[in-house]
């Protein structure tokens, strides 16, 4: 069975065109007058970053949010490579000032649950979400959002976090498709080449958090969404043992949730999550 | 006899329920073909109404009706053919995905679209009725046949419109691209003109809706299988191209494979259908 994760050259020229097309289309739709990318220095929004100037021009301002003294500083100076080489317009906005006053108010709070680390951690995100929609409600602007297939498929991102934006231009683009099409738009080999993280903690790698490599987990996810294979299928096609897929399985299942809106209990025939089916553009 | 036919390809991009925007597009791109001196025009599938899906055409298909009726009005001004794909709806009330063929200022005939689609982000059949007829028309370029979409998919809806004596074959779609989407259709339609030894103008849409890229990418096939024009991708288009009606007749006079097509190896394939939809 072909594995065919990866992109030919015609593919990416056209991936670029579709993608950039379409991040023109929504910002005349929506009729906002500013795209807002909250840019970390990672592979992805770089990305999103140089395709939004692409479609945008000046329209675009990049948010670079870091928690200094955490987030390392090669991140922030790669953020600033790409908006020197991309000609984007950007803030600098530290959130350590913020970040204080959660975690005063989280010591506070017992800390009992067995997610207690991610409860702090998640505040992060969460704060860069909040200053996104201060400057696009502020400036008439949406907010672009940077997740790939992969990460929305595992459900890796925080919920009313990085995943809360406007509208997410990669997010049919599987990670190891993301390096290609990232490298093919002139990203820094170095923004590629280095370990993705989701900047949660200090030192926190996203491939050692899963317990899979990027290119193992996105093999994976491909049997199981594009080929649309079982657990036990995948296992044989990929020579990998079940604990691995039904891992990265369960992953897919469990995060259902970050995926829709809230569950509704349904009342009447016409319950917004379930029976009403509208399109964002219609008219 | 005439030779070739000057067919417009009218690759709009229409707005998912915005009928008036679409309906202006739709005179406009009418009025470009005339001006061009195409001597018919093919809209892509659902141009009135917009393709995408969602309830949207549970509520719009009477104005929708009404657009049909101002665009064969000015087709009939502008003296022009014309293929539109709009929703269709019957006296008991059902809708199909339709094409409306349109000349001398009046309908000349319909053609409902025979196979619905209704995997992963279609659902036509929440919506619409199949059609199950595959008329030819007479015009005064010669006899043709309307298909849509899904209908070219498959090999039989084709191969009725050639034994009925289409000379050519138009083909309204609007098909999201997704990877691998452009080549297989590529495929379809080159080989539904090889089979059938006739040329097919393929009209798709273009633009995006809800981030579902239509990829456009509308061509004319010759009856030998070969792309003899393709407009943009992606992008709204139009192009008056040239479509040779004869080729397909002096290619018949050696390749044999629609005459000689047998009766009873038909029946045995309808047999054979029979079988595989018995319960077991």
């Amino acid at each position: 069975m072909d594995i065919d994760i990866y992109l030919r050259d015609d593919e990416l020229k056209l991936y670029r065109y579709i993608i950039v097309n379409s991040i023109k289309d929504r910002f005349e739709k929506v009729n906002v007058s500013r795209g807002i990318v909250a840019l970390s220095g990672g592979v992805d929004s770089s990305l999103v970053a140089a395709l939004s100037k692409a479609a945008l021009g000046d329209r675009l301002l990049c948010l670079i949010m870091p928690e200094e003294g955490v987030s390392p500083e090669e991140d922030t100076n790669h953020a600033l490579e790409v908006v020197r080489k991309f000609n984007i317009n950007y803030r600098i906005i530290p959130i350590n000032g913020v970040i204080d006053w959660f975690t005063k108010l989280h010591g506070e709070i017992k800390a009992s649950a067995k997610n207690e680390k991610f409860a702090i951690a998640n505040v992060k995100p969460r704060i860069r979400m909040i200053i996104n929609y201060l400057y696009a409600n502020t400036l008439n602007g949406f907010v672009i959002g940077t997740s790939n297939k992969t990460e929305l498929l595992l459900g890796y991102g925080t919920k009313y976090g990085d995943i809360a934006v406007d509208f997410y231009p990669i997010g049919d683009l599987y990670k190891t498709q993301v390096w290609q099409l990232s490298d093919y738009v002139g990203i820094p080999t170095e923004i590629i080449r280095k370990k993705p993280s989701a900047g949660l903690w200090a030192g926190q790698t996203d491939e050692e958090e899963l317990g899979h490599t990027y290119y193992e987990i996105d093999r994976i996810l491909y049997c199981l969404v594009e080929l649309e294979l079982s657990v036990r299928e995948t296992c044989k096609v990929l020579a990998l043992p079940r604990e691995a897929v039904s891992d990265i399985y369960k992953r897919v299942i469990n995060s259902e949730h970050k995926r829709k809106i809230p569950t509704i209990t349904r009342l009447s025939h016409m319950c917004l999550d379930k029976d009403w089916r509208y399109p964002a553009d219609r008219h | 006899m005439k030779e070739f036919v000057k067919v417009g390809l009218a690759q709009i991009s229409a707005r998912l329920g915005h009928i008036e925007y679409n309906t202006s597009q739709i005179v406009e791109y009418m009025q470009k073909a005339k001006e061009e001196d195409a001597e018919i025009v093919v809209f892509p599938e659902l141009s009135t109404i917009g393709y995408g899906s969602g309830d949207v055409y549970l509520d719009k298909v009477d104005e929708n009706l009404e657009a049909l009726s101002r665009i064969v009005s000015e087709a009939g001004k502008l003296n022009l053919w014309a293929i539109v794909g709009y929703v269709e709806k019957d006296l008991r009330g059902f809708f199909y995905n339709s094409a409306a063929l349109i000349g001398e200022g009046e309908i000349k005939g319909k053609f409902a679209k025979t196979q619905l689609v209704n995997y992963r982000l279609f659902d036509e059949m929440k919506y619409f009725k199949p059609g199950s007829l595959l008329p030819v028309f007479e015009t005064p370029f010669g006899k043709v046949g309307i298909l849509i979409s899904e209908d070219v998919w498959f090999p039989e809806a084709a191969r009725a419109l050639t034994f009925r004596g289409a000379e050519v074959i138009f083909v309204l779609s609007a098909s999201p691209f997704d990877r691998g989407k452009i080549e297989i259709w590529d495929d379809f339609l080159k080989v539904r003109a090889l089979d059938n030894i006739l040329p097919l103008a393929f009209v798709n849409m273009s633009g995006v809706q809800d981030g579902v890229t239509y990829w456009g990418g509308s061509a004319v096939y010759s009856a030998t299988g070969k792309i003899v024009k393709r407009l943009k991708l992606i992008e709204s288009d139009f192009e008056v191209v040239p479509v040779d009606i004869e080729e397909s007749k002096r290619l018949r006079r050696r390749d044999i494979r629609v005459r000689e097509v047998r009766r009873d190896i038909l029946e045995e394939v309808l047999k054979a259908f029979d079988e595989m939809t018995k319960w077991i």
